[in-house]
């Protein structure tokens, strides 16, 4: 196909979108005369090239939608009819596209019957205005006007004198269309949109062989013809040129770029990173600073490179966002109901790859909301809300992630009818949906086969959809969180990595062969000779018990039919990882892990690409070759993909954080105000009878897990009373115990600022949500109580405390430091880790991001300090220069690193404890000079 | 696990232009093949492998070859030949192939050959049908009978899939 025909079917693609979602915006909004105009230049432009490019049967559609359009912008009414016919046109422009781009030529036929359903709604048009003398029909001048690449430069003025009649024969157009006037301002106007659409930067370069060309075609008008002369001091005051301006500011400064030469530079990135990451591991053991400083330049600038191209790469969500409009019109229509769409952030940008993959969940979403969400008018003015419902679609980007929102204003879900289907269903009982939450409840929607709408509609309700989209949107690394509010609406919230390219990865051995297991669909990682996890077999099959939860559980090196390595030692698969891909959640064991990397994911070549255990491969730090395994081909494997039930909902950890916000348990326990407990702190919810629970020591304890597990009261006047009591399970450090409390109420997301500290013991402190006095409670505080302090196992892991307000960050940091046998205690800003430090502290050391949007780490060390924290604190910066060591040194820190200097971190940490274990007062100073 | 580079012996070959006629001749096994030189890349000894469970048999594994995951595949069992270990040393030359990197083990490369059209020969017609379509034509070189090998049928896989 030649190029030209390639990047018209790239543009034509965008401004055929653009038109649809115009179209419907202007049926809302007759008045809107900009947009009427900026829909007649789209089409009007994709006529011209048609006709440039010899796309007869294209070009005659295009002609006749324009007419018709044409006539909207000379006043007639938009009926739904009117636009209705359009939108078919545009339709059938879109299947015609697709074919010449399938087949590189436009495909047989003629579209006879659309051409005379628009003529008959232009009839009607001008029918309407009869004592309009001009015919509405766009002449033939502006069809047969010089292709839009003939001049180069747009005219100065959108609005010039009249022009000289265009050339009378043009072979594509049918006889009777031959105009009745001479060309006139629509004409010029329509000229200069297209020479303006058309003058797309990279063009530049073609010009002088277009314009060779042009001379060949019928003259030019007078006008554009004096341009000609002096196309590049024409340009500036084109850009001026008002409506012209927004269209030029664009053009002026972007390029269009062909997609492989863009994968070739990530490739060649990628490959960079790779080196790199070869050079340090290289150089880890050595102590030649010649060498590390410029090793460490290297190093940054790889990663700023790669945040570039990256970028480059990235596309708006515009381009996903540009068909709802169409979508919700037409949706609305069928539903007979009145829904507007609002998009916002439709500028944020995503790696093209993933928008693609995005689409579909996205639109069903929407659909969804549109469909059982908005109420009918008779129905919401009787609630008193407005007749028209509104879907708001909403896309930012937050630290690393996409958050696409989509809520509407309508009904909220059922939480009723989801319980009689989850009953229906056999996915819950109603004692067990008693003790749910709301939220946990709403999540059925999205388990396979379920669909509450009564009615099966065309649009939803056949029960295919939620549970695909969960799939498609973890298949990427995403997470779906869903809140409800019944007679308010509902919101689905989407977040979504911004890359697929690269992937912190955990590196699993399995018989000798090591393996990179993505993050995101890894749970948990259990070890299996403590003795408390045991693998069972069932009826053949290897089942893993994980506190409620029964997990299928497989040997990778099994799986993959991996030979024993000759030396087996007893140590072997001693470790369980526990994943969930869609609904299935299920373990593999693996000999070990051995590190957690960002990897650059590879596809396979066509040769192994066949083998489904695996998604791609990659290339470690010290240049070895590492099998990307794919999570759905070992689920799979396992066979898994029949059988839904995986209760994934027991191992799903915190993952559905929104922001800074905390899922925490709302619930009473005692006389005073409520309490609050951030979910993540708890392992378990127990329903305990009374007769459970015994009395020993004046201690309460209970059975639970084959072992006797303390309790303490929640709050000193809670009891335990006949029959069901609810016991929180904490396992602050894998040692159970239980909290008494006397109810739960309910299961919240909010942001948690703790206000007022309090002096009581076991209450961090008091904090306002939702206009109500709540009690944070202390962990720490009964940790004391159940296990004084001389009982703590003495051989427990060393404590972090990680403060940085760049997720991406505090994640990867996070789950490096946990890798290397840390405990780690996340905080998002200055305050929280203060807060931290208060409930879930002590620490061992500390990690601080300086530039915090709170406070400034430094300061934030002082303060910490001042508060009575005595263990050691390391500054995080981009880059540990000369400077930020200086001022770490000066703010009593211990050192500072760089957050990428994994190594040096690992070192400056273990070196900062155990000075701290020896008790020197010593500052110590590791990390880079630069 | 220690990690072993590739190292390469001889590269830029298709860029030499000067034997663009010209053939490698290779030894597995008591067996010579000849293999147009514009379709080697690379000749170079072979660093660590990974195994690639599951896949056809006659991969070896990959290997990083400077930074590139390239496929590795032992010519010998591709042939039937008795397979040879196939581990870090190994010669190897490096050939793309549908725009997959490939590295085809074999035993010896040998002089780069001068092959004319005259010199080209029917195929012998009783040659093993596994053997035979691993040879795109058959010449007559120094009194000896030299197939060429088909690079197309060594790389493709899909009969070797289910």
């Amino acid at each position: 196909m030649d190029e030209m025909l390639m990047e018209f079917l790239a543009e034509s693609a965008e401004q055929i979108e653009a038109a649809s979602a115009q179209i419907v915006a202007f049926e809302r909004n007759p008045d809107d005369a900009a947009l009427i105009s900026s829909i007649f230049r789209l089409v009007h432009t994709i006529k011209g090239t048609c006709g440039f490019l010899g796309l007869e049967r294209l070009q005659r559609l295009t002609h006749h939608a324009e007419s018709l359009i044409g006539c909207l912008r000379e006043g007639a009414t938009a009926t739904p009819d009117v636009v209705s016919a359009i939108l078919t046109a545009v339709d059938q422009v879109k299947v015609l596209l697709g074919d010449l781009e399938e087949t590189g030529q436009e495909p047989e036929g003629d579209d006879s019957e659309m051409i005379a359903l628009l003529e008959r709604q232009v009839a009607i048009c001008q029918g309407g205005e009869a004592a309009s003398a001009a015919p509405a029909e766009e002449p033939l001048a502006a069809v047969a006007e010089p292709e839009p690449e003939v001049v180069e430069e747009v005219m100065p003025e959108p609005e010039p004198e009249p022009v000289a009649s265009a050339p009378e024969e043009w072979p594509a157009e049918p006889v009777s269309e031959i105009p009745a006037r001479p060309a006139t301002q629509e004409t010029l106007d329509a000229l200069v949109a297209s020479l303006r659409a058309a003058k797309l930067d990279v063009r530049r370069e073609q010009s002088a062989s277009v314009k060779a060309e042009g001379a060949k075609a019928p003259e030019p008008a007078p006008a554009a013809l004096a341009v000609k002369g002096a196309p590049e001091a024409a340009h500036p005051s084109a850009a001026k040129a008002g409506e012209a301006s927004e269209g030029r500011a664009k053009g002026a400064d972007t390029i269009r770029i062909n997609l492989n030469t863009l994968e070739r530079i990530m490739n060649l990135v990628s490959e960079l990173v790779l080196t790199r990451n070869q050079l340090i591991e290289l150089t880890r053991h050595k102590e030649d600073e010649t060498l590390k400083s410029p090793l460490q330049r290297l190093s940054t600038m790889t990663t700023d490179l790669q945040d570039a191209v990256m970028r480059a790469r990235m596309q708006p969500v515009e381009r996903v966002f540009s068909n709802l409009p169409r979508m919700i019109r037409d949706l609305a229509n069928d539903l007979n109901k009145k829904i507007n769409l609002v998009t916002e952030g439709a500028d944020t940008e995503l790696d093209r790859q993933l928008i693609d993959l995005i689409r579909d969940p996205l639109t069903h979403l929407v659909r969804n909301c549109a469909d059982h969400g908005i109420e009918t008018p008779e129905e919401r003015l009787r609630v008193g809300k407005p007749a028209a419902g509104t879907v708001r679609v909403s896309a930012a980007h937050e630290a690393g992630q996409i958050t696409i929102e989509i809520a509407d204003d309508g009904r909220g879900l059922d939480i009723n009818k989801i319980k009689k289907k989850a009953i229906q269903l056999g996915v819950a009982s109603a004692q067990q949906l008693e003790r749910m939450s709301d939220e946990e409840i709403y999540r059925f929607i999205f388990a396979a086969g379920f669909s509450t709408a009564e009615k099966v509609t065309n649009v939803s309700g056949r029960g295919v959809g939620m549970d695909v989209v969960r799939e498609n949107i973890q298949a990427i690394g995403g997470s779906v969180a869903l809140t409800s509010t019944p007679g308010k609406g509902a919101k689905f919230a989407l977040k979504i990595p911004l890359t697929l390219a690269i992937a912190p990865a955990l590196i699993v051995e399995a018989s000798g062969q090591r393996f990179a297991l993505p993050q995101h669909s890894v749970v948990e990682a259990v070890g299996l000779n403590g003795g408390e996890h045991k693998i069972e077999l069932v009826q053949g099959s290897k089942i893993l018990q994980l506190r409620e939860a029964v997990l299928p559980i497989g040997s990778l090196a099994e799986l993959l039919h991996l030979a024993p390595p000759e030396n087996r030692t007893a140590e072997a698969e001693q470790l369980a990882v526990i994943m969930r891909v869609g609904a299935h959640a299920f373990g593999i064991t693996v000999d070990a892990v051995v590190d957690v990397q960002e990897i650059v994911v590879k596809p396979m070549g066509v040769s192994l690409s066949h083998l489904s255990s695996f998604s791609g491969h990659t290339i470690l730090g010290d240049g070895s070759v590492v099998l990307i395994l794919d999570p759905n081909g070992v689920c799979q494997a396992l066979g898994l993909e029949q059988s839904r039930e995986g209760s994934a909902a027991n191992v799903e950890s915190d993952a559905l954080r929104v922001g800074d916000r905390t899922r925490l348990v709302y619930f009473r326990a005692g006389t005073g105000v409520d309490k609050v407990l951030p979910l993540s702190n708890i392992a378990r919810i127990e329903t305990v009878s009374s007769e459970k629970i015994e009395f020993s020591n004046g201690m309460m304890l209970m059975q639970h897990q084959g072992r006797l597990m303390p309790i303490v009261a929640a709050a000193p006047d809670v009891m335990v009373r006949e029959g069901d009591n609810t016991v929180f399970v904490v396992s602050p450090d894998g040692e159970p115990f239980g909290l008494l409390i006397d109810a739960i109420v309910d299961i919240i997301e909010e942001k948690l600022d703790v206000e007022i500290a309090g002096d009581q013991p076991g209450i961090v402190g008091a904090a306002e949500i939702n206009g109500k006095v709540v009690e944070l409670l202390d962990i720490a505080h009964f940790i004391d109580i159940v296990r004084p302090q001389a009982e703590r196992p003495k051989d427990r892991k060393s404590r972090l405390l990680l403060i940085d307000d760049a997720a991406f960050f505090r994640d990867m940091l996070a789950s490096t430091l946990q890798a290397h046998g840390f405990e780690v205690v996340k905080a998002g800003s200055g305050a929280q880790g203060a807060s931290a430090l208060g409930h879930s502290g002590p620490f061992d050391a500390a990690l601080i991001d300086i530039e915090l949007p709170d406070v400034a780490g430094y300061e934030l060390a002082e303060r910490l300090r001042e508060a009575g924290a005595a263990f050691p604190m390391i500054a995080l910066a981009p880059y540990a220069t000369r400077e930020i060591l200086r001022a770490a040194a000066a703010a009593g820190m211990a050192g500072a690193v760089g957050k990428f200097q994994r190594t040096q971190m690992l070192d400056l940490i273990h070196a900062c404890i155990e000075q701290q274990n020896d008790m020197q007062d010593e500052v110590l100073f590791a990390g880079a000079a630069a | 696990m220690s990690y072993e580079s590739s190292k390469v012996i001889r590269d830029g070959l298709q860029t030499a232009g000067s034997a663009l006629d010209g053939y490698f001749s290779i030894k597995v096994a008591g067996d010579t093949f000849g293999l147009p030189v514009t379709q080697v890349q690379t000749i170079f000894r072979i660093g660590s492998v990974t195994a690639a469970p599951g896949g056809p048999a006659d991969i070896v594994g990959l290997v990083n070859l400077r930074g590139k995951i390239v496929t590795a595949v032992s010519l010998r069992r591709r042939l039937g030949l008795e397979p040879e270990a196939g581990g870090p040393g190994s010669l190897a030359i490096g050939i793309e192939h549908h725009k997959e990197a490939f590295a085809l083990l074999v035993d010896e490369v040998g002089d780069v050959l001068t092959l004319t059209a005259d010199n080209a020969i029917a195929p012998p017609p009783h040659i093993g049908r596994q053997r035979a379509k691993f040879a795109s034509g058959y010449n007559r070189f120094g009194g000896q009978i030299l197939p060429l090998l088909n690079v197309d049928a060594v790389f493709d896989f899909s009969e070797d899939k289910s």
